[in-house]
């Protein structure tokens, strides 16, 4: 039995001696070093503070951020973004299990060539029938993968021989290299082949997963804390530190509160109000990085459901002028402080096709009055609230109760169009009955909020024409332009990274001048982070994209540093 | 042996619990039923929730709602649930991504190993303080207890469970912020290290459930306490010369709690309620902040789930009271 530090227990203690005691007691803090592997800046153990928990942990089926974190850190895909996400081409894509690959001539299939020192945690290497596997599951629909629209360029995968997986593209466009890469983390044939697809959802596998990627699975106690472990054979050279630990708090409170209490690491995202809190532990700072989020307050261009066009958001001089009826910075300095910026557009700045130049409406409210005056939009019986025909300049904003920002947004545009003689009425709603209304296109203006993916080819179904009709598509205020679209379509086609961003610059410039939603904030994150890590090749689709080298030196490690990859768990950690 | 059972069971106590069963199983059932009507009449769509991801198109939302059973006529869906039931299966949490079963084995205990401390620890310290209360009626420490009593009744859980948090886990660091275990070091301790890291994070969640409980208790021992203290019998044993201490103790805190005690019935709800906001801010692992998700995310087959392990808990707490009772008042034995 291993000597503990615990005090022995008090025979009938009275409740403050226990009290005593159990707050003396226990902690890694008193833990004496066990037997480990830190030699130089191979060490470490990073707790992470999360408000989320992930939702399952097999890449086909991750849907929230939490789950994409965990398995970038136990998935290697065949190539890695570059820090610039450019998706053209393959320029800034390293090399991962495919050290190196080849186009064929005409572009329409490109040959894979894998690291032949790539293994399984099982052991087992890492194959080409994998890679043709993986594509099947993503592509499958019975598995339901959320990327597989995505994917829909790829025609199909072969194997070559053992280490060569081709693929083979339907039509050329810029995006074929980031399709075949970014979107799938390679799966283990040899251990999914005979699950069925239908029943990928509730396999074993989900929750405790074997990978191929820098760090192992180790244990996952739902809604508690997740725990991966380096992978010291790793093919690319073990990463350096030991072990990274989720620890999940759903009160945004509490989560930072054990990053102050030095209970961990790394909290991702810190609020304004709580960097004075963080400037007065010496032992953190705060850390930023770029983010692939932006918010909006989009129109119904439609009556509700209907093909009639929405009777007062229709108009695009309208929506034009509500847009400049909106003083943006100050909406975002009041809620975001220095932590934000005003959107530019449907794209966010760290997008290798962002363009800081787009015009922009600007704010003046005076010139709004006047367009408003001129469309015939009046006040004529004095109640502060501009008429036309009869019907009020008035609309109905949803926003869901669960997103604090979009809610005090949605105050303070109601506020700011009211001097512009437009009522607004706030709707706030919990989250599952704010998408039912927006999914369902039953709305005037809804706060909406977008993730990215580096890609900015996602605008076409957040914006195109093509996601306004029908049901697959996202553009739920039914924002069609043929002009848009042309510009997106030639930008997807062009080969040419310079050529593809200018058409995107036009595609920007003409959804903006239509203004169909105002473009409010893009959040700048802030991790609150321990000072003795360093965190290299932060990304804006991943902060944690440089895992592989995130390191502790030697010299200012902490106890729960030196627990080391000798130590076993004496039984179930639960 | 058996009539010796049979003649027992025909005591009117144990009948009338037989009778509080049934009645119990029935009002569950009937609160699980009200609950599906009303998730399933909510708006807002489980996967449209689970599933806010622009790639994810509709048609891939269909082809989930349907390898859940959410396309079938609400009826078709009850009745297919309550087979689901009848064979002990709760069905799959599209929320959680795993059988409502796991979710529950693995909260549930969690959560009675807290209500149930604090259950003990709030009656304990309610009827003590207001047992102290109601000796030094009119005097300094009844005020100042009264005062403190009613702030901590008022207060809301959740704020109370922040200051709690700030001030024993962080600006005075004796406690662990949050979570069950500790989340690094717990797999690698010796089985007596992890019996006192667990009590550690225990230490907190109970302390402010326990405060919040203890408060309303208090109150009501120290008015009926107060009460006791006057009646006549009470009066005749202080005329025979037995100590105070004896008096309060032995005629007049017996009879007081019999009151007390069909608070038992009454504390788990409230304990159910307040251990929602409790497990979330200190991130216990429990079932109240998991209904509460639950209901946020439309997840039909964990709401569910919860509410019938709640009305279950509630309907034992009050059988339990009224058998608590039935013991403590020797009249109703004699009934």
């Amino acid at each position: 039995m291993r000597a503990s530090p615990l005090p022995r227990p008090v025979r009938r203690p009275s409740a403050a001696v226990a009290l005593l005691v159990l707050a003396a007691c226990g902690g890694d803090e008193a833990r004496d070093a066990t037997k480990g592997s830190a030699r130089g800046d191979v060490g470490g153990t990073v707790v992470i503070a999360t408000p989320a928990d992930a939702d399952i942990l097999l890449p086909p089926l991750v849907a929230g951020i939490q789950g994409k974190q965990v398995t970038d850190f136990l998935f290697d895909r065949l190539a890695e973004i570059g820090t610039d996400l450019n998706t053209v081409g393959d320029r800034g894509f390293e090399p991962r299990l495919a050290r190196r690959w080849e186009w064929s001539p005409d572009s329409l299939s490109i040959a894979f060539h894998l690291d032949p020192r790539a293994r399984w945690h099982d052991g087992n290497p890492v194959r080409a029938a994998d890679v043709r596997f993986t594509h099947a599951v993503f592509t499958d629909p019975a598995v339901g993968a959320p990327s597989a629209p995505v994917l829909a360029n790829i025609d199909s995968v072969t194997v070559r021989d053992s280490l060569t997986a081709v693929f083979w593209f339907k039509r050329r466009s810029a995006e074929q290299f980031f399709d075949a890469t970014y979107q799938m983390q390679i799966l283990p044939a040899h251990l999914l082949r005979d699950v069925k697809p239908a029943d990928l959802k509730t396999a074993d596998f989900g929750r405790a997963p074997v990978g191929s990627g820098p760090f192992r699975f180790v244990r996952w106690t739902p809604g508690a804390t997740l725990e991966v472990v380096a992978d010291t054979s790793y093919y690319r050279g073990r990463p350096k530190l030991d072990r990274v630990i989720w620890s999940v708090n759903p009160d945004f409170t509490t989560a930072s509160t054990k990053l102050f209490a030095g209970e961990a690491d790394i909290f991702e995202v810190l609020r304004p109000e709580q960097l004075a809190e963080l400037a007065k532990h010496p032992e953190l700072k705060a850390v930023d990085y770029p983010s692939l989020d932006y918010g909006f307050m989009t129109f119904n261009l439609r009556d509700g459901k209907s093909a009639r066009p929405h009777p007062v958001l229709g108009e695009r001089e309208v929506r034009r002028a509500l847009t400049r009826a909106l003083d943006r910075q100050a909406m975002v300095r009041n809620v975001f402080d220095t932590l934000g910026a005003v959107a530019i557009g449907p794209l966010t700045r760290a997008q290798a096709t962002a363009d800081t130049t787009i015009a922009q409406l600007t704010y003046d409210l005076e010139g709004a009055k006047r367009t408003l005056d001129s469309l015939g939009w009046r006040d004529a019986n004095g109640d502060g609230v501009r008429e036309k025909n009869g019907r009020p300049l008035a609309f109905t904003l949803l926003t869901p109760v669960s997103s604090r920002n979009r809610v005090r947004l949605s105050v303070l545009i109601q506020e700011q169009l009211r001097a512009a003689g437009v009522k607004v009425n706030v709707e706030q709603m919990d989250f599952a009955a704010f998408m039912e209304r927006m999914t369902g296109r039953r709305f005037d203006a809804v706060m909406g909020a977008w993730h990215l993916d580096p890609s900015p080819a996602g605008v076409r179904q957040s914006w195109g024409t093509a996601g306004a009709r029908g049901k697959d598509g996202s553009n739920y205020g039914s924002y069609e332009s043929a002009a848009f679209d042309a510009h997106v379509d030639s930008a997807m086609t062009e080969l040419d990274p310079a050529r593809s961003k200018a058409h995107f610059r036009r595609a920007y410039e003409t959804i903006v001048a239509d203004a169909p939603a105002v473009w409010l904030y893009e959040p700048r994150l802030m991790a609150g982070v321990h000072t003795r890590l360093s965190l290299p090749g932060r990304r804006a689709d991943a902060w944690w994209g440089g895992l592989a080298e995130w390191s502790v030196p030697a010299s200012q490690r902490i106890p729960r540093d030196r627990l080391g990859l000798d130590a076993r768990p004496l039984t179930s950690a639960r | 042996m058996l009539s010796g059972l049979t003649s027992a069971l025909r005591h009117p106590v144990w009948r009338a619990l037989a009778r509080r069963a049934a009645l119990g199983a029935f009002v569950v059932a009937a609160v699980a039923t009200l609950t599906f009507a009303l998730v399933h009449l909510a708006p807002g769509d489980p996967l449209a929730a689970a599933y806010d991801d622009p790639r994810i198109t509709e048609a891939r939302r269909d082809t989930l709602r349907a390898q859940y059973g959410l396309d079938r006529p609400l009826g078709e869906q009850y009745v297919r649930y309550i087979g689901l039931l009848a064979r002990g299966d709760f069905g799959y949490s599209f929320s959680l991504r795993e059988p409502v079963r796991a979710v529950l084995a693995r909260a549930l205990p969690n959560t009675l190993l807290l209500m149930g401390v604090a259950l003990v620890l709030a009656f304990a310290l309610g009827v003590a303080v207001g047992a102290l209360q109601a000796v030094r009626r009119g005097r300094l420490a009844d005020r100042a207890l009264g005062a403190l009593t009613l702030v901590l009744y008022s207060v809301p859980d959740f704020w109370l469970a922040l200051l709690v948090m700030l001030s024993l886990a962080y600006w005075v660091p004796l406690f662990p912020v949050s979570g069950a275990v500790d989340a690094v070091m717990y797999p690698y301790m010796t089985p007596a290290e992890r019996v006192v890291d667990r009590l550690r994070h225990l230490a907190l969640p109970a302390l402010t459930l326990t405060l919040v409980v203890a408060a309303g208790i208090a109150r009501f021992q120290r008015a009926a306490l107060a009460e006791a203290l006057r009646a006549d019998y009470v009066r005749t044993a202080r005329a025979k010369g037995l100590r105070d201490g004896d008096v309060v103790r032995r005629h007049g805190l017996r009879n007081a709690l019999l009151p007390v005690i069909t608070l038992v019935g009454l504390a788990f709800p409230a304990l159910l309620g307040g251990a929602v906001f409790v497990e979330r801010v200190f991130s216990w692992p429990g079932m109240g902040w998991i209904a509460v998700n639950a209901v946020s995310m439309r997840d039909y087959p964990l709401v569910m789930a919860s509410v019938i392990v709640g009305s279950v808990m509630v309907v034992v707490g009050s059988t339990l009271a009224d058998a608590l009772y039935a013991v403590a008042d020797p009249r109703l034995r004699s009934e």
